[in-house]
């Protein structure tokens, strides 16, 4: 099954690892942390006035979370992943100098500089740090962080925060427009298709999460990018249309695997299904386009990243007076990705017409060659 | 292109994009199956494999990233995440100290 993709991975094989690695990263400085995202989540939820338990003094709880606390977490995390704890202490210290250096939550700043900072200081180590005797290491590696850790924060509150401020800010824009003009169902059209190729946590950790977060700083504590990548619909959706109508060796395993995307919030476990059956990203990209149309129609955002996009998630994250939009977007999104699913499966009847023509194929559909691209 | 006997895999590590969702239930099922055979499961993120590790499973979409990560372990790769003809295999080799190839 990979002897010949070892043998000469193609252009396409290895594009696709290079972006599923870049984007790896990415996920990688954020996914360690979803636990205290996920406590900005509620506590946005519960004590901001339009919460369930409005009470401003723990409302205060909200900014430093958001400019401090996760930003902090996303620079030491990428810089560990550079070069270690020392990696992680100098990442944080830049860190703080380009939350300093802007007015709006510092996610990306933070994966610019922390992982920056931890590989200018594993340059030094690898060079200069090495060559000093042992009985002043200590003093070298305090002072070596501590001087260029230091550096980076003034050059993060001079040049490197209003920089990306201005980036996120035309992203951010961006996608406002996109919305003002109800186009965003359109990304889903890219979102679906780059989830299947395990693209799912760079695009929603990566991109649309550090998105939301400034949208939700803005627009009273919810963000509709939150949503785009976690609803659980579509993968429900095309995971009924398998079981209903997909080929007879994929449908055994379908129940276990819809409790497991829906509740868990695994998504990874439809994306074979899809690989197996290409087409079937067709009905992905319906659901996931119809899901956001519901919640740009309806206003619908969470208050956080649901991680893992499990509708407990979902739902634990959904804002007081939001649940009718969030519901109706994963409802409406399940049955539309059911719904084409099954039609492009000809409702069984085309399964059927194969089974009886190449029978030993379907039964191993789930050997190599059929899926790698 | 690597092997080794399934009687000398001693650490099976699974891995996914962020090591903490679909390798982790894998993981968990596979542990259970390789019990009794003294071979310890476990999960990482692929770009991260642990050294000691003797083989590697990951999804067919990432096994080209395995290989990048882990350049010397024999690397397999999945289809499904549940009842793949795979884990079966492996469970095999490793009972009947057979080669696995990868």
């Amino acid at each position: 099954m990979s002897t010949a993709e070892a043998a000469a991975p193609g252009l396409w094989t290895r594009a696709r690892a290079g972006l599923q690695r870049f984007g790896g990263y990415l996920a990688a400085m954020v996914l360690p942390n979803i636990g205290a995202f996920i406590a900005w989540g509620l506590i946005t939820a519960l004590f901001i006035p339009t919460g369930w338990i409005p009470n401003a003094h723990l409302a205060a709880l909200v900014d430093p979370m958001i400019d401090y606390l996760l930003p902090l977490l996303i620079g030491y995390t990428g810089g560990k992943l550079v070069h270690d704890h020392r990696g992680g202490v100098i990442g944080a210290i830049a860190t703080v100098g380009v939350v300093v250096g802007s007015d709006v939550p510092m996610f990306l700043g933070a994966m610019i500089v922390g992982p920056l900072a931890a590989y200018l200081l594993k340059l030094w180590d690898e060079h200069v740090g090495v060559k000093v005797s042992p009985g002043f290491k200590m003093l070298v590696d305090n002072f070596s962080c501590g001087i260029l850790g230091g550096i980076m924060a003034v050059l993060g509150v001079l040049g490197i925060g209003p920089a990306v401020q201005w980036l996120s800010g035309i992203a951010g824009s961006a996608v406002q427009t996109l919305l003002n003009a109800h186009l965003l169902p359109l990304a889903s059209l890219v979102i679906e298709p780059a989830k299947v190729l395990f693209l799912n946590n760079a695009i929603n950790h990566g991109i649309l999460e550090p998105l939301g977060v400034q949208q939700a700083a803005e627009h009273g504590g919810r963000a509709i990018e939150f949503l785009m990548e976690t609803n659980p619909g579509p993968g429900l959706g095309v995971l009924a249309a398998c079981m209903l109508f997909g080929p007879r060796a994929m449908r055994g395993s379908v129940p276990g695997a819809m409790i497991i995307e829906f509740l868990g919030g695994i998504h990874e476990i439809y994306f074979p299904f899809i690989l197996a059956r290409p087409k079937l990203v067709l009905a992905a990209m319906a659901g996931g386009a119809s899901g956001v149309f519901t919640f740009v129609v309806t206003g619908a955002g969470t208050t956080a990243t649901p991680s893992p996009g499990s509708i407990f998630a979902v739902l634990a994250l959904t804002p007081k007076n939001g649940f009718v939009g969030v519901i109706a977007g994963v409802v409406i999104a399940a049955v539309v990705s059911f719904v084409v699913g099954s039609a492009l499966f000809g409702f069984g009847r085309l399964e059927r017409e194969k089974n009886q023509q190449v029978a030993p194929v379907v039964a191993a559909g789930v050997t190599g060659s059929v899926v790698e691209a | 292109m690597t092997s080794i006997n399934g009687s000398d895999v001693r650490k099976l590590i699974i891995a996914c994009d962020a090591g903490m969702g679909s390798s982790v239930m894998v993981a968990a099922q596979l542990a259970k199956s390789l019990k009794k055979y003294s071979v310890r499961v476990e999960h990482s993120p692929v770009n991260t494999i642990p050294a000691d590790a003797d083989v590697v499973l990951c999804q067919q979409g990432l096994v080209a990233r395995a290989r990048r990560s882990a350049p010397d372990k024999v690397v397999l790769g999945f289809q499904m995440f549940i009842g793949d003809p795979l884990f079966g295999q492996v469970e095999a080799a490793i009972r009947d100290g057979a080669e696995l190839n990868g």
